[in-house]
């Protein structure tokens, strides 16, 4: 085996700068170390107000009941469920980059795959928020386990949708936070070791597990990622696909569609890594990780994003056309007078779907847009927003007007506990982010170190003669060493 | 509590630390361990370490939730209470696919992480020795175990000579938070 | 025997492909005369069928070996890079079998029996609602226009990437600057191609030329899993080719490393291809709609139940099993093996998509279309190694060709 660390020069460097491995340690520890900035805490706080707002939102309904939410219409559940869908989409980058692209061995994910997987958890964390708390009566929650219970026993459906989510959402979530946990404990223990306060010693010495770095642990860590990764594969592909399996499985006229899986999944990335744009876009600048989360980075993202965004519009068009083709009435006027037709009640919400996902993140296509700071962070908001009402649409145009022209309603208006508690996940999210970049290195610095040599601009440099060599002098120089 | 010496040499480049794994090793002295801040392709093997097998325990959870899954489903919904639910069998196995999967998954992941820290014997609030702190920032540490046979002074002047810096002799009282390869297939080569 | 860097077609490969393309003559003649001669238009359009399933699967299968090339180029793959050429002669046979497929899919179209494409009977279309709506899909000259553009398209667009390679092999470049401006100029070649791609095989083309066999029926889940169940067997007829060349001392640099990443290309494939099978075949179940479960009746239930079963068995039970571990992926031998196993379990496949709509009350002889599926392998084999004398066995001047030397996995 070739002991070589080497890339072409072609690729641009995932690490910036001149760094040795001490640097790098130094480099993403600082701002854990560091006391946090006055930017930090404006903004832990307006997270932390509004989660407040969340909670006594929630709680209003709790003490009310569903009643608040004013929801005695067909489609009274178009904005909880959209907002559910949303996060959960948001909630698939992280293990998709810290899985499927440590599968493919994609190398810039090690500068992401923290921050996103961390994303990824708090995500789902306020997905989960709103079937629990939709089912009113919040203290019977835990029917959706099949438990011997004193009702025959009476077990749950396993043949419902409603109930396969229960399982994907909860697995998901539990292995994301193994996955993401079994990669931080090396970096804990780095902090334990630098740590000279007393209760960070405490704190990170409780956390890191008792980590050494033994060449026979970090065999069996290997070892344990690697599976772990292909199982989160599959799984991230599963949680979404039993999303999209609570509409498809219906025959409610633009749900019942065979292609929902793929592309709720496409969709899901697609957003994910809109939020993680978002989110890193901020975050390395305001921790000063640029030479971490370099622009190569964001170029590579949004290419993901463009992808994803196209094999999106690929899946919307089949949908619309196959409404056509189907030759099946209601379907095709689901798609014709209540999505396609702007004059009606949400046909506005289509073509903004369609702009937001499908045109607008063509632009990045072109370099110079990919690399543009300011356009990743407003596209990936528009990236976001569009997604949102990819749900909406979904929906709200499906059931607004189905087969009972007497069933027929508009939308209502979200009340004020409504926004609330939708504004109260975001609290939430962002508190948990806030508190996760102060506490924990968003990057994960074993996995940086890892690919120093290989990546790293100081390193890539001196390897001017191998990529000079013509192949036969490098196969005889690297591959008959041994 | 019995104490052990150890004789540990720290290195800075992982390209120094090879070979001197190799040489530590024909020269006959006792590895104890490694310690590496990230994970090094082949220095397991180097160190004539087997293979680690939390792979096919994983595999072996990973069945276990298949058939956990698919057994009480099958029992539940056919045996114990059958319900005629839309029209379907009550043996209605596509349905059952999602949550059999989910199970698989979580059964395979959440019993492999707990094999992993059982078997590197890790936890919350364990403290264990790794020797140098710096260790899982920028050093390679290397720890040999003297034995009866060991020339302390002929051993730390080897270390030197293979490239460690920062040679030292230490005393460790030992236990289980020292690990230990004893199960581990150690192969100590003498010339 | 020392490695040779340029390919020689030995004399018993030859050998051997020819006799399979004589044996596909046979066939075909064989089939012509126990049905394609028949004056029952049934039986005729059981030939037809054939000739439709087995030129449209190896179509679409060679057409995968142009698809990984451009996948590969636009992720800025390296690992590759050894065995890039093999990949490339599998694309050049894409016009070559295009062509048949075209004539085959034209003639059916444009012929006088309507058996497999209902739509093509102008009689019919006017009594029957559902085949009036479609008129503006279903149609000869939009069918004859979307064939021939596509593949036109698939050919010259593959023919454009090859030539991009060979470039390279006379005049290296000279600096990193030169280098960057010719990976660029790769994805942009490379992005047209999947744009092209995804228009035709991830929509369109399936839902015309197969889909529209069974004319009433929709899913619009069909062409990804079209595209699934080719791109596997793609990956593994590229993966047959470099085991044949490594086991003839040629591809110098490619290792079990490489072998091991084409093997977890065929499992993953496997595994994403039976994803999409489930989520369509669940979704019809669940929703139970008659007009689509008609669909899988014939299939999951009817006559064509062994084949159905079978097909999911080899094409999922058996990848997922056997190539499941490290060592399986790093053993010529097993992935051979299974590399076979899942072309002919793709194959399958797609006879159980077009002909229960062909010949709903028998299953037909499968012996002539095995005969013929063989004859086009020969051609394959052929017409590749053909192309693989064409050019150096290593694209060796390529930016990112070293990387694919030390690569490990």
């Amino acid at each position: 085996m070739s002991l070589l660390r080497y890339e072409s020069q072609v690729r641009a460097p995932l690490v910036d700068g001149t760094k040795d491995y001490h640097q790098v340690t130094e480099d993403i520890c600082r701002p854990v170390e560091a006391k946090p900035s006055r930017l930090w805490w404006t903004g832990f706080l307006i997270s932390l107000g509004l989660l407040l707002f969340g909670i006594v939102s929630v709680t209003t309904e709790v003490i009310y009941g569903t009643g608040q939410w004013n929801l005695n219409r067909t489609i009274g559940w178009g904005w909880d469920i959209t907002n559910f869908v949303w996060w959960v989409g948001i909630g698939h980058a992280g293990t998709l980059i810290s899985a499927i692209l440590l599968l493919f061995r994609q190398g810039w994910r090690t500068g992401v795959n923290r921050a996103a997987e961390a994303m990824t958890i708090f995500a789902v964390m306020c997905a989960g928020q709103f079937p629990v708390w939709h089912m009113g009566r919040v203290w019977n929650a835990f029917f959706v386990f099949p438990y011997p219970n004193s009702r025959g026993p009476l077990w749950v459906n396993f043949n419902s949708p409603l109930l396969w989510d229960v399982f994907a959402i909860s697995t998901y979530f539990t292995v994301s936070l193994l996955f993401w946990y079994s990669g931080l404990i090396p970096d804990l223990a780095t902090l334990r070791d630098r740590a000279k306060l007393k209760w960070r010693k405490a704190f990170y010495g409780a956390a890191s597990f008792g980590w050494t770095g033994s060449t026979k642990h970090w065999q069996r860590h290997e070892s344990l990622s690697l599976v772990l990764a292909g199982l989160s594969t599959p799984l991230v592909l599963s949680v979404h696909t039993i999303v999209s399996f609570d509409f498809a499985t219906s025959v409610v006229p633009g749900w019942h569609t065979t292609i929902f899986p793929p592309y709720f999944v496409a969709g899901a990335i697609f957003s994910g890594f809109a939020m993680v744009q978002t989110l890193l876009v901020i975050t390395r600048k305001v921790l000063a990780l640029e030479d971490y989360i370099t622009i190569e980075h964001i170029d590579v993202m949004n290419k993901v994003i463009v992808l994803t965004g196209s094999i999106v519009g690929i899946a919307y068009l089949t949908e619309l056309f196959m409404a056509w083709y189907s030759a099946v009435d209601y379907e095709w006027f689901a798609f014709k007078e209540n999505r396609l037709n702007l004059n009606s009640p949400y046909g506005w919400s289509y073509w903004l779907m369609m702009g937001c996902n499908v045109l607008s993140p063509q632009i990045f296509w072109f370099r110079k847009m990919r690399r543009n700071l300011f356009v990743t962070f407003f596209m990936s908001i528009l990236v976001n927003i569009g997604m949102w009402f990819e749900r909406f649409v979904i929906i709200v145009t499906s059931v607004y007007r189905d087969y009972l022209p007497s069933a027929w309603s508009t939308y209502y208006t979200p009340t004020i506990w409504e926004v609330g508690f939708y504004m109260g996940t975001f609290g939430l999210f962002f508190t948990c982010y806030f508190l996760f970049s102060k506490f924990f290195p968003v990057i994960a610095i074993a996995e940086i170190k890892h690919i120093l040599k290989k990546n790293g601009e100081n390193y890539k440099a001196k390897m001017t003669k191998e990529e000079e060599d013509t192949v036969t002098q490098f196969g005889e120089h690297h591959l008959h060493e041994h | 509590m019995a104490k052990k010496k150890f004789i540990v040499g720290s290195f800075t480049d992982e390209a120094v630390l090879f070979p001197a794994v190799k040489k530590v090793r024909r020269a006959g002295y006792k590895l104890h361990d490694v310690f590496t801040p990230f994970p090094i392709h082949g220095l397991d093997k180097e160190m004539g370490l087997r293979d680690t097998s939390l792979h096919t325990a994983g595999f072996i959870y990973g069945i276990t939730g298949t058939s956990t899954a698919v057994g009480f489903i099958t029992w539940a919904l056919t045996i114990d209470w059958a319900i005629n639910f839309g029209g379907k069998p009550y043996f209605a196995l596509p349905a059952w696919i999602p949550v059999t999967f989910e199970l698989t998954v979580l059964f395979a992941a959440v019993g492999m992480v707990l094999t992993f820290c059982w078997l590197c014997q890790l936890a919350p609030f364990v403290k264990k020795d790794h020797f140098n702190p710096r260790s899982t920032d920028d050093t390679f540490v290397m720890a040999l175990e003297c034995t009866n046979a060991t020339n302390e002074a002929e051993a730390q002047q080897f270390l030197q000579s293979i490239g460690a810096t920062d040679v030292k002799v230490e005393v460790k009282e030992t236990g289980w938070w020292l690990g230990s390869y004893a199960n581990d297939k150690m192969r100590f080569e003498k010339n | 025997m020392a490695i040779r860097s340029t390919f020689t077609v030995p004399k018993r490969f030859q050998t051997i492909s020819l006799a399979l393309m004589a044996f596909g003559l046979l066939s075909i003649i064989g089939l012509w005369v126990t049905s394609g001669s028949s004056d029952d238009p049934k039986e005729q359009a059981r030939f037809w069928a054939s000739l439709l399933q087995n030129s449209v699967f190896f179509l679409l299968v060679v057409n995968a070996s142009m698809f990984f090339i451009c996948i590969t180029t636009l992720a800025w793959g390296g690992w590759q890079m050894a065995f890039r050429r093999v990949p490339e002669a599998i694309s050049a046979v894409v016009p070559v079998i295009g062509v048949i497929c075209g004539a085959i899919l034209l003639a059916i179209v444009f012929g006088d029996n309507h058996t497999i494409y209902h739509w093509t009977d102008a009689e019919h279309v006017q009594h029957d609602p559902i085949l009036s709506h479609k008129k503006g899909f279903l149609n000869k000259p939009f069918f004859a226009i979307a064939t021939i553009i596509t593949i036109a398209g698939w050919s010259l667009l593959g023919y454009k990437m090859r030539q991009l390679s060979r470039k390279l092999d006379n005049e290296p470049l000279a600096t990193l600057e030169d280098r960057k401006k010719y990976i660029f100029n790769n994805t942009v070649w490379a992005a047209l191609f999947i744009v092209l791609f995804s228009l035709t095989v991830m929509s369109s083309i399936p839902w015309l030329w197969l889909m529209s066999i069974d004319a009433h029926w929709y899913s619009t889940m069909y062409s990804w899993y079209t595209f699934a169940s080719t791109f596997v067997s793609g990956i593994a007829l590229i993966t047959l080719f470099v085991v044949f060349l490594k086991n003839n001392d040629y591809l110098e640099y490619v290792n079990n490393e490489h072998l091991h990443d084409l093997g977890k290309f065929m499992f993953a494939f496997s595994v994403f291809w039976t994803y999409l099978w489930f989520s369509q075949f669940m979704l019809i179940w669940y929703a139970n709609i008659p007009e689509e479960t008609i669909y899988f009746q014939p299939r999951a239930h009817g006559i064509y139940k062994g084949i159905f079963w079978l097909m999911f068995i080899i094409n999922f039970i058996a990848p997922l099993l056997i190539l499941m571990t490290r060592d399986a992926k790093r053993n010529y031998g097993t992935v051979a093996l299974m590399a076979v196993l899942i072309i002919f379990g793709h194959w399958l496949d797609f006879y159980q998509m077009v002909f229960p709509a062909v010949s709903p009350n028998k299953v037909p002889n499968i012996i002539y279309d095995l005969g013929i599926a063989l004859g086009f392998v020969g051609l394959i084999m052929f017409a590749t190694a053909k192309a693989l004398t064409k050019a150096p066995l290593l694209a060796r001047n390529h930016p990112f060709v070293k990387e694919s030397l030390i690569h490990h996995t």
